[in-house]
C-alpha cells in the first residue's frame, strides 16, 4: 500500500501549490501588463509582454542603486557575521566551565526574547549620536544582534568537535588563535552555511531595522525603496509590481539555483 | 588573569561591548526616558516619576494594541502549525516530485515580508472582492481590510501564507527521522490513521512541534511590515499591534516616552512568557 | 587564515569607500529639500531641475518618503534635520515650531513676497509670534464633482446641506455613486470633518477646549450625526478603498462627487486627463452666505536651524516664490499661490475663486489637534461603528489623555 503513488495526497498537494504560487502568478502577470490589459483580463497572461513596466521602474526608483545597497549591507553582514560570531562562539563554547564564559553564554543568548521594538526609540538616538545612519551602521547592527541567535547555534555545534584536535595544534605550538582560523573554522562549514544562508535571507528582506536606522535615501535598500514609492505605486499598478518583482528577484533567482542547499542548511540550522 | 586564556577574552570581549552598547545600553535608556516627559527632541524634559505607568494602563489604544497583537499571535501560530503539518505529511506520503514541491512550499520563505504584504493589499482589494462579486459571495465582495471586525484575518491570512514554508520544512524533516517499520509494526497492529498519527507521529516529532511554536509565536508577537503594508493599523486602530504603535506614537505622536514607558511592560511580559516557555520545554525535554 | 584575512580587508575597504562615496560629488553645497505631497513630487522635481541647472554652486535634493509626518520625526529625533521642509502647517508643524528646530525668518525679506494672510495663518496655528515658515501654496477642501453627470442628470452645484443631500439622493437614484468614498486611508475620513467642524463650531472651539471649557461631547453631536449622514451615499465597499482607488474612479466617471482637497485633481488628470471636473465648497448648514470655504497652507517651506546651508536654502526659497515658478507650480498642483499677483486659472476650481477674493474661508479643524490624538484613527473607526457617543467621548479622552502627557 505504501509503495505506489498515493494519488489523493498528490492532488491536494498540488492543489496546495496553486494556492502558494497564485499571488507570484499574478504578481508576474500584472508587471508585465498594461492598466488596459487589466480592464479586459484581470487574471488572464498578458497579450503583449510590456518590458517598459520595468524600465520605467528602474528609473523611476534607481533600481540598480537600492538593489547595491541590499546586496552590499548582506554581503558584508553575512562575512562579518561568519567571521566574528562564530569565533565569539568558539570562544564561549571551549570554556564553558568558566563563570565567565557561561555568563556571557547566557547575556547572549538572553537577548533572543527581547522583541526589537523594544529599543527601537533609544537606538535611533543612539546611532545617531554615533553617526551611524548610515549603510555601515546598518551592517554592524545586523552584525550585533545577530550574535544572540548564532552564538546559541554554533556553541551547540562547536561542542560536538572533539577538543583532541585542537590539543594537538597546541603542542606543535599553534596558537589559540591559529587553531581556530585553521581547525575549527573550516569544520565549521556546514554550520557557516546555515548561519550564512538565515544572515543572508533575514538582512535582504529587513524592513524595519533601514527604516529607522537610514536617513540618506540614497543609502536606501530595496524594501525601503518599494515603501517610499507607494504614494507614486499607487497610481500605477504595473509599475508597482514590476517594482516588486525585480525586488524580490535577487533572492528568487538564488533559490532557483541552490533550492536543495538552502533548505537543507535551514532544517540543519533548527534540528541542533 | 591566565595567560592562556588571553586569546579567549580578546575573542569575546569587543563583541561583548559591541552588544552591550547596541542592546543593552539602549535598553536601559528606554527604561530612563519611560520616567521622564520627552518627546524625542527638545531640549528640556522633566522626570514625572511613574506617570507615563499610570497612563499606559488607563489608555484603551495600548490595551487594544496587546488585545489585537495576542490574538494575531495565537491564531498564526496555530493555524501555522496546523497547516505546515499537514503540508509535511503529505509532503512524506508517496508522490511524484517531491522535491519539486517542497521547493514550491518553501519559496514564499525567501520573500521580503513587506513586498508580499503590497501584493497581498492589492489582491484583496481588487481581486478577491471581483471573485466576491462574481460569485455573490456578500463578505468577500468587500475589501477584508476595510472592516473594523475582520481586517485583522486578512493580516492573519497573509502571515500564514508566508509562515507555514518554515515550518513545513522542520516538520518535514522530523518526519523523515521517523523509521518506516514503526508504521508497518502499526499497521499488523490494525491501528487506523488517526491512532497511527497519534501514537507514533506526533509523540516522535515533539521537538519539531515545540520548536515550531516557539518560533511562530515570537515572529507573530513583532509583527511589524505586514502592518505597513496591509492596514496601517486601520481602521481606526482595529489591527494596530504593539511594534507599530510604539513606531507611530514613539515618533509621530511626540510620544517618546511615553511609548518608552510601554517597551518596559511590553518586554516584562515577553520576558515572563519567555521564562514560562522555556521552564515548560525544560521540563518536557526532561520526561523524553 | 589568509583568506580570512583578505576578505576582512576587502570588506572594510568597500566599507570605507561607501561611506566615504556617500558624501560630496563635484564640489556642490547639497541642500536636502524634504516634503510631504507625493502628489507634488514631479512638479518639484521640474522646479529643482530648473534650479540646479540654473546655477553651479548648489545642487538640491529632494525627499519626499510615504507618512512623511512620521518620517520627519524620526529624522528630528536623530537630529539629522532636513536643510529644507516643506509640509503642511499642521499640528506636526506647530510641535516642531515650539521645539525650536526651525530657523527663525521673522524678519526675513523672502516674507514680504507672500500674502500677510497666510503668515498670521501659521503663526496662529503654530501658537507663536515668531515666524518659522513661508506659506508656499495653499488648497481648498471641498467637494468634487463630475460636471458632465450633473448635466446628463439635471443637477445643479447644492448651496445647503439639504440641497447636498437632496443631489446626493438624485445621483443614487439615478444608479449612479453619489460620493465616491475612499475610507481605508484613514486620513480621508477628515476631510468631511474638517468642512463640518469648521464651519459649524468654529476654530474658537480648540481654544476653548485647550482651556477645558467646552468638550467635544457638548458641541460635536451635529458635526458627527451630519459626516454619518455622509455615509449613506457611498458605494459598496467604503472602506475597501483608498486614496489613489478614488481618484482613478473619479477619474472614470464611476461617481457624481468627491469629496477631496484640491491637490488630487492633478492625480486625477493623471488617470483622464480630459476628466470633467468641477468643485464647490461642502455646505455644511443652510445659509449659503455663513459657508465658508476650507482652505489652509498646504506647503510651507520652513529652514533647520541646525542646516549649515541656510543661506543656499533660502536661494532655493526665493526661487520657489518666483511668479514665474510660483504659478508652474500651482498651476500643476491646483493650489493657490500666496505669492501676491499669481493666480490660478485652472477652471475645474474657478468656483472655488470668489470665495478666495471675499476671504470667505476657514482653516481645517484639524490642523488645531494634537496629532498625538490620532484624530484619523478616530474618525475612521467611529464611521464603521456608528456609535456617535462613544465617538464623542474618545474625542474628549483622548484629548485630555494628550493634553495630560504634555
Amino acid at each position: 500500500m505504501r509503495t505506489k503513488t498515493n494519488w489523493t495526497v498528490m492532488i491536494l498537494i498540488t492543489l496546495g501549490t496553486i494556492l502558494i504560487l497564485f499571488p507570484l502568478y499574478m504578481t508576474i502577470t500584472i508587471a508585465l501588463k498594461t492598466p488596459e490589459d487589466m480592464l479586459t483580463s484581470l487574471f488572464g497572461l498578458p497579450k503583449e509582454l510590456h518590458f517598459e513596466n520595468f524600465t520605467n521602474a528602474i528609473r523611476m526608483t534607481n533600481f540598480f542603486n537600492a538593489l547595491g545597497n541590499s546586496t552590499m549591507v548582506t554581503t558584508a553582514t553575512v562575512v562579518l557575521t561568519l567571521l566574528s560570531n562564530s569565533l565569539v562562539a568558539y570562544a564561549i563554547a571551549r570554556n564553558m566551565n568558566r563563570r565567565f564564559f557561561k555568563g556571557l553564554y547566557f547575556y547572549f543568548i538572553s537577548a533572543m526574547f527581547i522583541p526589537f521594538p523594544i529599543i527601537m526609540l533609544p537606538l535611533v538616538k543612539l546611532t545617531a549620536g554615533l553617526h551611524m545612519t548610515n549603510l555601515v551602521g546598518l551592517t554592524i547592527l545586523h552584525t550585533v544582534y545577530a550574535l544572540a541567535f548564532n552564538v546559541f547555534v554554533y556553541v551547540g555545534y562547536i561542542k560536538s568537535i572533539p577538543v583532541a584536535l585542537e590539543e594537538a595544534a597546541r603542542v606543535d605550538g599553534t596558537s589559540t588563535w591559529g587553531t581556530f582560523w585553521r581547525i575549527i573554522f573550516p569544520i565549521m562549514a556546514p554550520i557557516n552555511a546555515t548561519v550564512g544562508i538565515l544572515i543572508c535571507l533575514s538582512t535582504y528582506n529587513d524592513f524595519l531595522l533601514p527604516l529607522i536606522i537610514i536617513s540618506d535615501t540614497n543609502s536606501y535598500t530595496l524594501p525601503l525603496v518599494q515603501y517610499i514609492f507607494q504614494g507614486q505605486f499607487n497610481t500605477d499598478f504595473n509599475l508597482a509590481f514590476a517594482s516588486y518583482l525585480m525586488a524580490m528577484l535577487p533572492m528568487i533567482i538564488i533559490y532557483l539555483f541552490a533550492q536543495k542547499w538552502i533548505i537543507n542548511g535551514i532544517t540543519q540550522g533548527a534540528v541542533k | 588573569m591566565n595567560k592562556r586564556l588571553m586569546p579567549y577574552y580578546l575573542m569575546t570581549v569587543p563583541a561583548v561591548i559591541l552588544f552591550f552598547v547596541f542592546l543593552t545600553l539602549p535598553a536601559l535608556q528606554g527604561v530612563y526616558y519611560s520616567f521622564t516627559n520627552w518627546n524625542g527632541f527638545g531640549d528640556n524634559f522633566d522626570f514625572i516619576g511613574f506617570k507615563n505607568y499610570a497612563n499606559l494602563f488607563k489608555d484603551s489604544n495600548v490595551g487594544n494594541a496587546y488585545w489585537f497583537t495576542f490574538k494575531f499571535a495565537v491564531v498564526v501560530t496555530i493555524l501555522i502549525n496546523i497547516f505546515s503539518l499537514l503540508i509535511a505529511m503529505g509532503l512524506n506520503a508517496k508522490i511524484k516530485a517531491r522535491n519539486f514541491f517542497r521547493g514550491i512550499y518553501f519559496l514564499p520563505n525567501i520573500l521580503s515580508v513587506l513586498i508580499v504584504g503590497y501584493i497581498f493589499n492589492y489582491l484583496f482589494s481588487n481581486v478577491f472582492t471581483i471573485w466576491g462579486q462574481n460569485l455573490g459571495i456578500e463578505w468577500l465582495s468587500t475589501n477584508i481590510l476595510g472592516s473594523e471586525q475582520h481586517a485583522w484575518i486578512g493580516i492573519v491570512v497573509v502571515a500564514v501564507w508566508q509562515g507555514i514554508a518554515y515550518n513545513t520544512i522542520l516538520y518535514l524533516a522530523g518526519l523523515q527521522t521517523i523509521p518506516h517499520t514503526l508504521y508497518e509494526a502499526s499497521n499488523l497492529d490494525g491501528a487506523n490513521r488517526w491512532q497511527e498519527f497519534w501514537r507514533i507521529t506526533f509523540p516522535l516529532i515533539a521537538p519539531f512541534f515545540t520548536i515550531n511554536m516557539v518560533l511562530a509565536m515570537k515572529n507573530s508577537l513583532m509583527v511589524f511590515d505586514q502592518i505597513v503594508a496591509l492596514t496601517n493599523g486601520g481602521p481606526g486602530r482595529a489591527t494596530q499591534s504593539i511594534s507599530h504603535l510604539i513606531y507611530t506614537g514613539g515618533f509621530e505622536g511626540g510620544e517618546f516616552a511615553y511609548q518608552s514607558a510601554n517597551s518596559v511592560i511590553y518586554f516584562i511580559l515577553i520576558a515572563t512568557i519567555s521564562i514560562v516557555q522555556i521552564r515548560f520545554l525544560q521540563r518536557r525535554e526532561g520526561e523524553m | 587564515m589568509k583568506l580570512g584575512k583578505y576578505i576582512a580587508a576587502c570588506l572594510l575597504t568597500v566599507l570605507v569607500l561607501t561611506a566615504c562615496g556617500a558624501k560630496e560629488e563635484s564640489g556642490r553645497v547639497q541642500v536636502e529639500f524634504f516634503q510631504n505631497k507625493p502628489e507634488a513630487k514631479g512638479s518639484f522635481d521640474a522646479l529643482i531641475e530648473k534650479f540646479n541647472s540654473s546655477q553651479s554652486e548648489i545642487k538640491v535634493v529632494q525627499v519626499n518618503p510615504p507618512d512623511a509626518e512620521t518620517v520627519l520625526k524620526t529624522r528630528v529625533v536623530k537630529n539629522d534635520i532636513p536643510d529644507i521642509i516643506g509640509m503642511g502647517a499642521t499640528d506636526t508643524y506647530s510641535l516642531l515650531a515650539q521645539s525650536g528646530i526651525f530657523m527663525n525668518l521673522t524678519d526675513n525679506p523672502l516674507l514680504n513676497q507672500v500674502d500677510e494672510t497666510y503668515v498670521q495663518m501659521l503663526k496662529d496655528v503654530a501658537g507663536m509670534d515668531e515666524v518659522t515658515g513661508i506659506p508656499y501654496s495653499t488648497n481648498a477642501n471641498g467637494v468634487m464633482y463630475n460636471t458632465e453627470i450633473f448635466k446628463e442628470l439635471g443637477l445643479s452645484v447644492p448651496k445647503t446641506w439639504d440641497e447636498l443631500l437632496a443631489t446626493a439622493q438624485k445621483a443614487k437614484d439615478a444608479g449612479k455613486i453619489p460620493f465616491y468614498l475612499t475610507y481605508k486611508d484613514d486620513w480621508q475620513t477628515v476631510l468631511p470633518f474638517n468642512a463640518l467642524a469648521s464651519n459649524l463650531e468654529g476654530i474658537e472651539f480648540y481654544m476653548e477646549r485647550r482651556e477645558g471649557t467646552v468638550t467635544f461631547a457638548d458641541k460635536y453631536q451635529e458635526i458627527a450625526e451630519k459626516q454619518l449622514a455622509l455615509m449613506d451615499y457611498g458605494h459598496g465597499d467604503n472602506f475597501g478603498k483608498n486614496y489613489a482607488d478614488g481618484n482613478r474612479e473619479f477619474a472614470r466617471g464611476e461617481s457624481a462627487m468627491y469629496i477631496q482637497g484640491t491637490w488630487a485633481i492633478p492625480e486625477i488628470r493623471k488617470a483622464n486627463p480630459d476628466a470633467p471636473i468641477g468643485f464647490f465648497p461642502l455646505p455644511t448648514g443652510n445659509n449659503p452666505e455663513e459657508n465658508k470655504l476650507i482652505s489652509g497652507v498646504d506647503t510651507l517651506l520652513a529652514i533647520s536651524e541646525d542646516s549649515k546651508h541656510k543661506e543656499e536654502a533660502q536661494q532655493f526659497i526665493q526661487f520657489l516664490l518666483e511668479p514665474e515658478n510660483s504659478k508652474q507650480y500651482i498651476t500643476e498642483q491646483t493650489l493657490f499661490s500666496t505669492v501676491e499677483g499669481v493666480t490660478q486659472d485652472d477652471p475645474a476650481v474657478a468656483e472655488l475663486l470668489p470665495y478666495l477674493e471675499r476671504g470667505q474661508v476657514i482653516d481645517f479643524a484639524d490642523h488645531y489637534i494634537p496629532a498625538a490624538v490620532q484624530l484619523n484613527s478616530v474618525i475612521q473607526s467611529f464611521l464603521q461603528n456608528r456609535d456617535i457617543d462613544g465617538y464623542l467621548k474618545k474625542l474628549d479622552t483622548e484629548w485630555d489623555k494628550v493634553a495630560d502627557r504634555r
